[in-house]
């Protein structure tokens, strides 16, 4: 305790002595970052760390760990009521509007001036930026983002009769494909079923892929509005609780996201949707040859967005400001993007990240890497509102409702409609 | 019948069911462990898939080692198990012996205000108690994880209520023979009430050796980080979860509270026993 009292005084002798002067000399930069993906992560981010502090000699980055995205939005919380948050950090995207109503956060572009820091903030795909701007600024630098893609056994598909390089390309396809994966012994016992789409833990990323599909937004710009209880999305939650019970092609009940790589691994089921953020994963441990495609369409093609941004917490001084911008201007650039979408998975999010040497290798020895990208275009923001935890909650509970049988698809959106609008009714007076 | 038998003693088909059930808790008991320890000591591949003949590995262990820094989150978590534990059983000792059996003014107040700690969740307070280490200067250090939990109202109240039961004659006893009051507490109702301590003891040590929430938010290094925030890597919701690795850490970090209970199990049930029948 002393010692890092002393050592607090050393470094506000020190901030005094530089103080007007050269900027950036001995500015320290606490970073929050979440886990969401296997593999040493940690290690990953601690490298870059140490590569950022060789090339800027005086600036101090320091990461640290924060548990899940839950957690680290904990953290960074209870740290910044506390009144030390750290100088910036990975949240998820969706988590804008909630620092932004704590005060918590500051936009990039009160600190990113120049034409070049302007021409920086143009840089990434403009799905990423959908959930990442509102009222004209930018609150979110995109860095580990992700889509929903389709994941499909080729052995199983040639078993089935159905040509291994042919994904199902929309609804129709999708559940006739699906109807002849699913194989049944005599007694009517399934062995392998055609589809499985998680609905665990945040089923709302997923239906948003339904709804896109069928040509309807779950929310309107200013994170203000829902719209639950329209007719297209109660019936792209109908055709999701219809891929169980009427077609019979998806297991019943809920679907718990963390197992559904390993069921595929072990044949269980024969097309998956899940993140792009695995595909590292199903590459190691898949023992067949598997495709990823984009998700089939409905009336359009469509997936949300999902993942995290970098944020810039307010009670940091402008010197380490300066320091985080340089930092996350550093991270995010053609050729970090690329390093860190190849060791993680995670797209890559701005398109010359895609044009560098290693980016191009690696998509032409391993093309699905590609898809997510491909299938941007047709992206949208993630489900992100005021009060955004409550509302994602409201809708989950109303999906899982849904999708377990406890209530209709009608009733389910209806009385999710009614509870978000409650929630949100004092956002929408401002 | 004739012979004496002990008349609490179930017979017949009552015996062969509560064994039979005795059977059935143990076995769902310990199927996680057993499924956990399959899992670890096998190849990925094998992770639901039973074969006696698998081959072992302890691959996974080696991945899950070097995944975080687990050593010296073994050392943070045995000093903060130690310290809490520590200032516990002083401070809960003296605030329990002052609540059995001395009277003063607002006595009963008091020890309500304690009991009402035990109906808040800790994790209410995570903001609070964030800003007053923040206010000490102490977040990021290990004894910012234990100082909120120090002063434990479920220790108070248990030492209260054991020591309530002590008989007053050999307090009296103790005092008629010169004794003071602090040597009274320690010859008289410290060894009376020591099967209540090694239960308290156990409940504390398990507890904070498995707490995470607030552990992960209060601090930031490697230096001062417990276990289950290393732990706390493997579960990559992103991206599903690698069975093998995780039941190989769990199982690692798990060792020494399984290892220390199978060493101890008797005391510790008998003294869970003895806490009881008081």
């Amino acid at each position: 305790m002393l010692n890092r009292t002393v050592r607090k005084v050393a470094v506000l002798a020190a901030a005094m002595l530089f103080a007007g002067g050269a900027p950036a000399q001995g500015v320290e930069i606490s970073f929050y970052y979440p886990v969401a993906v296997g593999g040493p992560i940690t290690k990953i981010v601690d490298g870059l760390a140490a590569d950022f502090e060789k090339d800027n000699p005086g600036v101090k980055v320091k990461p640290i760990y924060s548990g899940t995205y839950q957690e680290s939005v904990v953290k960074a919380l209870t740290a910044h009521k506390a009144g030390e948050p750290p100088v910036i950090s990975v949240l998820l995207s969706t988590d804008m509007y909630t620092l932004i109503d704590e005060g918590a956060i500051i936009d990039w572009s009160s600190v990113a001036k120049s034409a070049a820091d302007k021409a920086w903030m143009k840089s990434f795909y403009p799905a990423f930026m959908e959930n990442s701007e509102t009222g004209g600024k930018v609150w979110g630098i995109p860095f580990q983002r992700s889509t929903i893609v389709l994941y499909w056994n080729k052995e199983a598909f040639k078993d089935a009769g159905i040509d291994p390089n042919q994904p199902p390309e929309n609804w129709k396809e999708l559940v006739d494909y699906a109807q002849k994966l699913t194989k049944r012994d005599a007694s009517g016992n399934v062995s392998q079923w055609g589809l499985q789409v998680p609905s665990s833990g945040f089923p709302y990323w997923l239906f948003q892929a339904f709804t896109t599909q069928n040509n309807v937004v779950l929310m309107n710009k200013d994170g203000t509005k829902t719209s639950f209880d329209d007719p297209k999305v109660i019936e792209a939650l109908q055709f999701w609780v219809d891929l169980s019970r009427k077609y019979k092609v998806m297991p019943p009940g809920i679907i718990e996201w963390g197992t559904t790589p390993k069921d595929f691994f072990e044949r269980k089921i024969a097309m998956m949707w899940t993140t792009t953020g695995n595909l590292t994963n199903v590459r190691k441990n898949a023992k067949f040859d598997f495709g990823v495609a984009m998700l089939s369409s409905g009336k359009r093609r469509g997936t949300p967005t999902g993942g995290g941004n970098f944020y810039l917490f307010n009670k940091s001084t402008p010197q380490q400001q300066a320091a985080a911008l340089k930092f996350v201007q550093w991270v995010t650039s053609p050729e970090r993007a690329a390093q860190w979408g190849i060791q993680t998975g995670y797209v890559a999010t701005r398109p010359d990240a895609w044009n560098t040497p290693e980016m191009k290798k690696y998509a032409a020895e391993f093309p699905p890497a590609a898809v997510a990208r491909d299938q941007l275009q047709y992206a949208v923001a993630e489900l992100s509102t005021h009060d955004n935890q409550r509302i994602t909650k409201v809708l989950n509970d109303g999906l899982q409702a849904a999708l377990t049988g406890a209530k209709t698809p009608e009733q389910a959106m209806k009385e999710a409609q009614r509870e978000a609008e409650r929630l949100l009714r004092s956002y929408q007076r401002r | 019948m004739s012979t004496r038998r002990n008349p609490m003693e179930p017979q017949g088909l009552g015996h062969a069911l509560e064994t039979l059930g005795a059977w059935v808790l143990a076995l769902l008991w310990i199927l996680p462990l057993a499924y956990a320890f399959w899992t670890a000591f096998h190849p990925p591949e094998f992770a639901t898939r039973f074969d006696p003949l698998a081959p072992l590995s302890l691959q996974n262990f080696v991945n899950a080692w070097n995944a975080a820094p687990f050593a010296s989150y073994f050392v943070n978590t045995i000093i903060l198990v130690t310290m809490i534990l520590a200032a516990q059983l002083v401070l809960c000792t003296l605030a329990a012996y002052a609540f059995a059996r001395y009277a003063f003014f607002g006595r009963d107040v008091l020890f309500m205000l304690v009991l009402v700690q035990l109906m808040i969740m800790p994790d209410v307070l995570i903001v609070e108690n964030y800003r007053t280490m923040a206010a000490l200067d102490l977040t990021d250090t290990i004894t910012a994880i234990g100082l909120p939990y120090m002063a434990s109202a479920f220790g108070i109240f248990l030492m209260r209520q054991t020591f309530k039961t002590v008989p007053k004659e050999l307090d009296e006893a103790a005092r008629v023979e010169g004794a003071s009051a602090l040597q009274v507490l320690l010859k008289v109702y410290v060894p009376l009430a020591r099967p209540v301590y090694v239960a308290f003891g156990l409940v504390s040590v398990s507890y904070h050796w498995n707490n995470f929430l607030w552990p992960l938010i209060v601090t930031n290094s490697v230096g001062s980080r417990p276990l289950t925030v290393g732990l706390q890597v493997f579960s990559s919701t992103d991206q599903g979860i690698d069975w093998s690795i995780i039941t190989a850490a769990t199982l690692m970090t798990s060792a020494p509270l399984l290892i220390a209970f199978l060493l101890f199990q008797r005391q510790f049930v008998q003294s869970f026993m003895r806490a009881g029948i008081r």
